[in-house]
């Protein structure tokens, strides 16, 4: 009898530790998807990266012969423009490209890929890196905002900017930005995001990608009589009839249960169309525009009513776009709403199970609503974070100098040219005559979206302060479950600009 | 063994550590959080001195209040759950009856051994519309018409996020008032089944009172563990839809983090602690009431 207890005990405690195990590795599995959702960079997927690089060694030979020379010459601008560097010893940096995330996201792989490098060029110097998961990150780096103790070099977010600048948390760059030996290869919009009356606070980092897309199955829409993706919402609540009647769960798919997914994903775009860009202009200016005009109330309208239509999954409001692109994967919708951090995941999941699907899906806009007056073909795209400087290093020249030449180093042209090669993204400089040809159909077709056939317009949460977004946000997500008006909601939106911005 | 005891000086030094490691984890960040409450800081290295406004604001805060409700319903909830149904279970267990006691006890225990992010995780699928447990089962037994999007009934979520809790936290109760039980003198249990009571008068009028200390603690703990709630509501519906599920420990760390409020989100965190203080302070008084009355 004891001895039984005993095995049993054993067994059991066994049991219980493969439980609490079984538990640790899904925790840290959440962190790393809520890091995939959150983070605005864009995302192409491991898959994708090991057939670019098949696709891409023949050339490679002639390439990297270019890139060496590249390099080179890059490297004597850099001794000509701020001489050797004078600095040994330590520099703190913190960002979220981690090993995992750089699987398969191109931003991340490239960032990596370049902070390797000037390592290896700088022997002298110590980079101290701190990298978290995306969520962890946002968390970690406010902390340290607010308690002032910022790492020399890290991340900034958009929507930041002003409220550190005015803190004196974050180094005014303007100067060390317009003397950069790569300032006529800049893409000047990128910037405005981190611009505080007229000062530039970073470089911006990563890839840019879009936030909102509509991917679809071309011949599902084929079927139900368009050639294209319907540019009216009336078509696609016709072709949602069409689609119940065959099968289809619904016309879209969607997921909102984080709560920003309405706001990234959607409303950004949808009040562009309304507003104009001259609105959020003003509203990122403070020189009149509010929440409250008209206007933007019709955007919110539209998006309650437009989610009341029926074409949308019935659970958007509880699942995330990671379950709502499922929905897609699966061929439960023939459409499906998200950034190009789904787009990425979706490619790379279709090429292993459907083929067909994966040379099928094609890009389009949001739809135009039938009252709105603005441009009909954008979307919006940038990059969503910079490299800043800790307005502390200003203490230490040499430091400084080390710290702006890694800075320009890792957002530079060595930078662009990696992703434009091996990904078909483009960074913070223009990279000429990208080969696209090297690619296939829904890499290229996801290209040209997102950088030549379509307009562009803010990401609105990349501006303004996070308070508002968060309270906007959550007043979305009741608006859409219809237990707010939008009246309501744009006037406490309005409440919260006041009071935080 | 213990011929003398031991010096007053013995005691001081042993227990100066955990007392500086208390004061150190518990009083300071409290203090410090009631000094940023009465500034106006947005994190970084300017505050600005606003006095009680924090405060002024909280009261009239109906996002807090609402979440302060949503709290108390959880602790009614889980009172009823854990500590209800665990009694249940420890009379269950404590029948002849029952084969495997020890088996019982260790699986029982298990669900609070998971994290609760895993926990949330679980009951987020079992939840979902489309391939839900739940919608699943209400198809086989013919009640499709029940079937909803469960997670986003406004109504219905707090309950709905009260399950895992209980179901995560019934086995730890279990074990608590089983010990308590094992105490009792099978003598005195052996006299109420000769003298004809039956399994519910054993443990109303035998048991119940034998064990109501340690029914107390479980009062407490479970209050106190669910005035600050947090991880697996964070997990399943971050507070929503809207501010649906929002509890007051979520609330803090969304101005807090979120909307990187700090001065704000300290007010709120005094406010959860003066709050908290108070509803264990009325179970107190609830409990030393209701004492008296039996005394009578």
């Amino acid at each position: 009898m004891k001895r039984s207890s005993k095995i049993m005990s054993v067994l059991l405690s066994a049991l219980m530790a493969s439980g609490i195990l079984t538990a640790c590795s899904s925790g840290s599995t959440t962190t790393t998807t809520a890091a995939a959702t959150t983070t605005a960079a864009a995302t192409t997927t491991a898959a994708e990266t090991t057939t670019a690089a098949e696709t891409t060694k023949a050339e490679e030979t002639t390439k990297a012969a270019e890139t060496t020379k590249a390099a080179e010459t890059t490297k004597a601008d850099d001794t000509s423009s701020s001489g050797t560097l004078n600095y040994t010893g330590e520099i703190t940096l913190m960002h979220f490209s981690t090993s995992e995330e750089s699987q398969g996201n191109g931003g991340s792989d490239g960032f990596r890929t370049v902070i390797a490098q000037w390592e290896k060029d700088h022997p002298d110097i110590k980079l101290n890196q701190t990298v978290l998961a995306n969520d962890d990150y946002k968390t970690q780096i406010a902390t340290q905002a607010a308690a002032g103790d910022l790492p020399d070099v890290f991340l900034l977010q958009g929507m930041n900017t002003k409220a550190w600048a005015a803190q004196g948390l974050i180094m005014d760059m303007t100067d060390i930005i317009k003397s950069s030996p790569y300032y006529s290869e800049y893409n000047q919009n990128y910037f405005t995001p981190f611009t505080d009356n007229d000062k530039l606070y970073g470089l911006p980092a990563l890839t840019g990608g879009t936030c909102t897309v509509v991917v679809y199955d071309k011949n599902a829409w084929k079927e139900a009589g368009y050639d294209a993706f319907p540019t009216s919402w009336d078509d696609v609540k016709t072709a949602d009839e069409y689609f119940k009647s065959n099968g289809y769960k619904e016309t879209m798919a969607f997921g909102n249960g984080g709560q920003w997914q309405i706001n990234s994903d959607f409303l950004s775009v949808i009040g562009d169309r309304y507003t104009g860009s001259d609105w959020f202009q003003s509203l990122v200016d403070k020189t009149g525009a509010a929440f409250t005009d008209d206007e933007f109330v019709k955007a919110l309208t539209f998006t309650k009513d437009i989610f009341a239509s029926g074409i949308f999954n019935d659970d958007f409001n509880t699942v995330t776009n990671e379950d709502a692109r499922e929905y897609y994967i699966s061929g439960e919708s023939p459409a499906f709403i998200g950034g190009n951090w789904d787009v990425s995941y979706i490619g790379a999941t279709l090429k292993e199970s459907n083929e067909d699907l994966y040379n099928n899906t094609g890009f389009a806009v949001l739809p135009q609503p039938s009252d709105a007056t603005g441009s009909t073909n954008t979307q919006n795209i940038g990059l969503g974070y910079a490299v800043s400087l800790n307005s502390k290093l200003a203490d230490d020249q040499d430091k400084q100098a080390a710290a702006v030449d890694f800075a320009e180093y890792v957002t530079g042209p060595e930078f662009s040219n990696y992703v434009a090669t091996n990904y078909a993204l483009s960074g913070l400089t223009k990279v000429e005559n990208v080969d696209l040809s090297a690619f296939d159909q829904f890499t290229q077709d996801f290209y040209n979206y997102s950088y030549v056939d379509t307009d562009t317009c803010e990401i609105y949460d990349s501006y303004v302060s996070s308070a508002v977004w968060s309270v906007l946000n959550t007043d979305l997500q009741t608006m859409l479950n219809g237990d707010m008006t939008p009246e309501d909601v744009a006037k406490a939106a309005q409440e919260a600009y006041t009071a935080n911005y | 063994m213990l011929s003398r005891k031991p010096k007053a000086i013995t005691f001081l030094v042993y227990l100066v550590i955990p007392i500086l490691l208390y004061v150190f984890v518990v009083f300071f960040p409290l203090l410090t959080s009631l000094f940023y409450s009465l500034f106006e800081w947005k994190g970084g290295p300017n505050k600005t001195f606003i006095g009680s406004a924090n405060y002024t604001q909280l009261i009239h805060d109906s996002v807090f209040w609402s979440a302060f409700r949503n709290n108390l319903y959880l602790v009614f909830l889980c009172l009823i759950g854990q500590v209800g149904i665990a009694f249940i279970f420890v009379m269950i267990i404590n029948t002849r009856y029952i084969k495997l006691k020890g088996m019982h006890r260790t699986f029982g225990f298990f669900p609070s051994t998971i994290a609760a992010v895993s926990i949330g995780f679980i009951w987020t699928m079992i939840y979902d519309s489309r391939r839900g447990l739940l919608n699943w089962f209400l198809e086989k037994i013919g009640r499709a018409d029940l079937q909803q999007v469960w997670l986003n009934n406004s109504k219905l979520v707090m309950t709905l996020v009260s399950i895992p809790l209980i179901w995560q936290y019934i086995g730890y109760y279990m074990i608590i008032m089983l010990s308590a039980t094992a105490a009792i003198d099978t003598e005195i249990l052996e006299s109420a089944d000769l003298d004809g009571a039956n399994a519910f008068q054993t443990a109303v009028h035998v048991v119940l009172p034998m064990i109501k200390s340690t029914i107390m603690v479980c009062i407490v703990l479970c209050v106190s563990g669910n005035m600050k709630a947090f991880d697996n509501i964070y997990v399943m519906t971050k507070g929503g839809p809207g501010n649906a599920s929002m509890v007051m420990a979520m609330y803090g760390y969304k101005i807090s983090f979120e909307q990187q409020n700090m001065g704000y989100g300290s007010a709120i965190s005094v406010g959860i602690f003066v709050l908290g203080i108070a509803v264990i302070g009325a179970m107190q008084l609830l409990q030393r009431a209701v004492s008296k009355e039996e005394v009578i």
